[in-house]
């Protein structure tokens, strides 16, 4: 009923200063929720990026049994129909051929075991970010074949420079005969993860083929679709429609199932935030409507003396909460917004922080959302109704002449 | 029987204080006829107040019957009896007790507005009653607006308006001077006597008792005399 409405409002107006205290308190707890999930967003993205842009790509395409094995017998079957078709493909932006293999790398001081990687310069600019992590020398400049570039805590190991000289040894696909080459250090580069600077080599595409014995094949198609998302799609119509002829189409969450792990884990925590903030605005309201209730005892005995029903009671502390919560999502969407408006502009330096196998290669933006201002209100305003049941059952069940009794 | 508009029989109040029983009504037997005048007097303690509360439905008897308006109330449940009160009964406070939240049009009109009068007929209603009260350019005010006076008449026209059978009236010029107070007495008396409805009073003011036309001293829970005076 109508009336019922406007006494809510209008006793919620009654004590501005509570009101505005308990509405700020639930409003915080509110404006807390859209910039945790804006900041879950903005990880995710962050991480995201930071795995696949790297080095990762948003997808792979490989024989059946290298991912496990790193064979380097096993390579992708069908390699010119494969080029052709993600030519064709409107969700593939980039793709780039590598050849890949654990070898070792020795110069005169010292020796390691890394992976040997063989890039095309041309494509896998577009596909990982190698060339922008080079720190000193260049990254495949010109058309020397004997151009080497590695990881600075590599160098630190072999205590290499620009220039020095390096030597690979591979097995050979198939036979497993060992295969040399000397290289020169034309490159050295700096991601930030310790994997990769110290145990990823990368020579040029042509060379580690002919170093592995495989001809002109390949051991991995990298992907770069054309929305990062797609990547998390395990059910990507790429991936059927690639794993053929023994090879297999896998999403990057598949080669790193460890950071779909962390997001479940992101999404849980964000849950348990929430649902603790949700606790602490569950008590600020209950306790508040009490402290109301309390105050205007007799006024609800003389409301139930008057003919009011106990339904009718019941609606108004429904309503008062009601109010409540309009009052509080007014407060916490505008705060909300300001606060994650001004750091999803700022941002927050994670960079160098690395959290399951990733490493924070940019800074951290919470991503706003119109869903965060429809969805979290929408909870705070039913949970708010809801809660109100509990004073409206009690003042509902008042007995007038007990009501009128008892005052503050 | 049928002008009886409140029959009790046997009435009996027993409170716990603290696992002490209080016995606020000793069978208390009364009939009050349509139209009547009637204060309720005794010192304080005696049962006037738990008596109106009875009659109103507002508390519940520990024994006996209570009629009203050829109804009984025990067995009713909460929600008929907030229907009966809305539309039988008319309550005015010792501390006014309007919704203070609530404009004088607004508080005059709730009753009515429960009862699902059409709005042209209540604004109608709440206009005639204002001005027949003499507060006919107030109706946009809040009690805190108003003296204690004019706020005590606007409950009196909360009351009326709905035109009930009964007003019941609990030290209704208590917190009054006394020359507001025979104002306001005046008035109610000549209402009843344009309208009909019984009055129910209890009081300690002798200016009430002066204007009743029945006295029903209560003492101890009991009816100790019971004099109509004109």
């Amino acid at each position: 009923m109508w009336i019922y409405v406007k006494l809510a409002f209008r006793n919620m107006l009654r004590n501005k200063r509570r009101s505005f205290i308990a509405g700020t308190a639930i409003g915080i707890g509110l404006a807390s929720l859209i910039f945790v999930d804006a900041v879950m967003i903005g990880m995710d993205r962050n991480m995201i990026e930071s795995a696949t842009s790297t080095f990762l790509g948003d997808g792979q395409i490989q024989r059946k049994g290298f991912r496990r094995t790193l064979q380097s017998d096993l390579t992708v079957q069908e390699l010119p129909w494969i080029v052709e078709n993600l030519q064709k493909e409107d969700i593939v932006k980039h793709f780039t051929n590598r050849a890949m293999s654990y070898a070792t790398i020795s110069s005169p001081a010292n020796f390691s075991s890394i992976e040997l990687i063989g890039v095309d310069p041309d494509t896998e600019k577009y596909v990982s970010e190698i060339d922008e992590a080079v720190s000193e020398g260049d990254y495949f400049q010109g058309n020397n074949a004997r151009d080497i570039v590695i990881g600075t805590k590599l160098a630190e190991i072999l205590e290499v420079g620009l220039g020095s000289r390096v030597v690979v040894t591979v097995a050979q696909a198939g036979t497993g005969v060992l295969s040399q080459e000397l290289f020169r250090i034309s490159g050295i580069f700096k991601f930030g993860i310790t994997e990769m600077d110290r145990g990823m080599v990368f020579v040029r595409l042509h060379k580690a083929q002919e170093m592995l014995g495989i001809g002109d094949d390949v051991h991995s198609v990298t992907l770069v679709l054309s929305d990062p998302s797609f990547g998390l799609d395990g059910d990507l119509f790429l991936w059927e429609k690639y794993s053929r002829f023994d090879n297999e189409a896998i999403g990057w969450t598949v080669i790193l199932p460890q950071v779909e792990a962390a997001f479940a884990m992101s999404r849980f925590s964000a849950y348990l935030v929430g649902l603790i903030l949700f606790g602490i605005v569950a008590l600020g309201i209950i306790n508040t409507l009490f402290m109301s209730l309390y105050e205007r005892m007799f006024e609800f005995g003389v409301l139930r003396a008057v003919g009011t029903r106990p339904f009718g009671i019941a609606q108004m502390i429904v309503y008062e909460a009601g109010a409540l919560a309009v009052l509080s999502i007014v407060l916490g969407c505008i705060l909300g917004f300001l606060v994650t408006y001004i750091m999803a502009h700022v941002g927050f330096d994670f960079t160098g922080i690395e959290y399951v196998g990733v490493t924070f290669r940019r800074l951290l933006y919470p991503v706003i959302r119109i869903r965060q201002f429809i969805e979290y209100p929408l909870w705070v305003f039913a949970i708010t109704t809801l809660i109100g049941l509990y004073p409206a059952r009690y003042a509902a069940k008042l007995l007038p002449s007990n009501a009128m009794r008892r005052t503050l | 029987m049928k002008d009886e508009v409140i029959l009790t029989k046997e009435v009996t109040k027993v409170y716990s204080d603290n696992g002490v029983p209080v016995h606020a009504l000793r069978g208390i037997d009364l009939s009050i006829r349509r139209g009547e005048f009637t204060a309720l007097v005794g010192p304080s303690g005696s049962g006037k107040t738990t008596f109106l509360n009875i009659i109103s439905g507002l508390d519940s008897v520990s024994g006996g019957e209570v009629w009203l308006n050829g109804k009984l109330l025990s067995g009713m449940t909460g929600k008929e009896l907030s229907d009966f009160r809305r539309d039988s009964i008319g309550f005015i406070f010792q501390a006014y007790n309007l919704i203070p939240v609530l404009t004088v049009e607004e508080n005059v009109d709730y009753i009515m507005l429960l009862q699902g009068v059409p709005k042209g007929q209540r604004r109608r209603r709440v206009s005639e009653i204002l001005e027949t009260i003499g507060l006919g350019g107030f109706q946009d005010r809040f009690p805190t607006q108003l003296s204690g006076g004019q706020q005590q008449r606007v409950a009196v026209a909360r009351a009326m308006v709905a035109r009930p059978a009964i007003i019941l009236a609990d030290e209704p010029t208590a917190n009054l001077d006394s020359k507001t107070s025979g104002a306001l007495l005046d008035m109610m008396r000549e209402l009843n006597h344009k309208t009909g409805m019984t009055f129910v009073f209890s009081t300690h003011d002798e200016d009430v008792m002066q204007r009743a036309r029945r006295l029903i001293t209560l003492k101890d829970g009991r009816v100790a005399s019971d004099h109509t005076t004109d």
